[in-house]
């Protein structure tokens, strides 16, 4: 449990410093949507933190960080729980 | 290689979304079946990791970049059946937190990525034979997580390409090899990152990858 606790820090310096390396050019996808010059339509839902960004943080980078930081723990929370729905507590080979 | 919405016909949509629940059936109940629960930190930490990660895009070329997808870096660290499950809820924060992928095409998204990443695992497996070196198993790592980017991209090539909004760009004849094209070279990069991932837990933490012999595979 320590070990994780260690390397769920580690996760968020590395995100931190890396951030500001991260390229904005479009992936490959969206090259090749733009290539073809299709725009997907306006879709319906937007998320509650569009384009990695907390609405209410200007600070591009701080605003991005922020967003990560939120989806590190809720992957980290949702699949925590996943995984006690899915294995027994009492293991029998 | 998130789909969008409004990017697949709807046939597409229902169809992906079919293979893919059938799939997370078949991890769940074999996770259900086969996992201890001790590995379920480690499995919850990966994943938040897999997250971060792929918010890092490296430029490539021509004005264009990737980010690690992390499918078979989950699945050779955690078996296929794992890793499906929790690629899948990667997947799923990012299209409703993050709009990154959408509802619709949720269940291509998972085809291309969390399940064609997870069963690169059984590449790993057949490359590196039953009692690999290290450096074979590296080698297999390498080859598999390249594979599962290129065959992920074919798929999502196949799937915007057979729909209208597509047609007037060439549809299928433009979708493919424009795909294959880009992540060939990601690819690479996915394969780069997944090699130094693993070859560090071997070297760190060679526990760690023992948690694959509750699959009845001693990767040493």
């Amino acid at each position: 449990m320590r070990d994780l606790a260690k390397v769920l820090l580690a996760v968020i310096v590395g995100l931190a410093i890396l951030l500001p390396f991260a390229s904005a050019y479009p992936d490959g996808l969206e090259t090749v949507a733009q290539n073809a010059s299709v725009e997907g339509p306006e879709g319906l839902w937007h998320g509650l933190m569009p384009d990695y960004s907390l609405p209410a943080i200007e600070n591009p980078y701080f605003s991005t960080l922020a967003s990560g930081l939120a989806g590190i723990f809720l992957v980290l929370i949702l699949v925590y729980l996943v995984g006690m729905a899915a294995t027994q507590k009492k293991f029998k080979r | 290689m998130h789909i969008p919405d409004g990017f697949l016909n709807p046939y597409v949509c229902i169809l992906t979304y079919i293979i893919s629940f059938i799939f997370l059936f078949w991890a769940w109940r074999k996770v259900k079946a086969a996992y201890p629960r001790a590995v379920v930190p480690l499995l919850a930490m990966s994943s938040a990791f897999v997250f971060a990660a792929q918010m890092l895009n490296f430029p490539i070329a021509y004005g264009t970049s990737g980010h690690l997808v992390g499918g078979t870096f989950l699945a050779t660290l955690l078996g296929p059946h794992a890793a499906i499950l929790s690629m899948t809820i990667v997947l799923l924060i990012q299209a409703i937190f993050f709009a990154d992928g959408g509802i619709s095409t949720f269940g291509a998204n998972i085809l291309n990525m969390a399940i064609i990443g997870a069963l690169s695992f059984y590449v790993v497996k057949l490359l590196s034979g039953s009692s690999p070196s290290q450096k074979r198993f590296l080698a297999s790592v390498f080859a598999a997580s390249w594979f599962s980017i290129v065959l992920g991209a074919l798929l999502c090539g196949l799937q915007i390409g057979v729909s209208p909004i597509f047609a007037s760009a060439g549809g299928l004849l433009v979708t493919v090899p424009a795909m294959l094209f880009w992540h060939i070279i990601i690819g690479v990069g996915e394969a780069a990152i997944t090699t130094s991932l693993i070859s560090q837990l071997v070297r760190v933490r060679p526990m760690v990858l023992n948690g694959l012999a509750i699959l009845g595979w001693d990767t040493r």
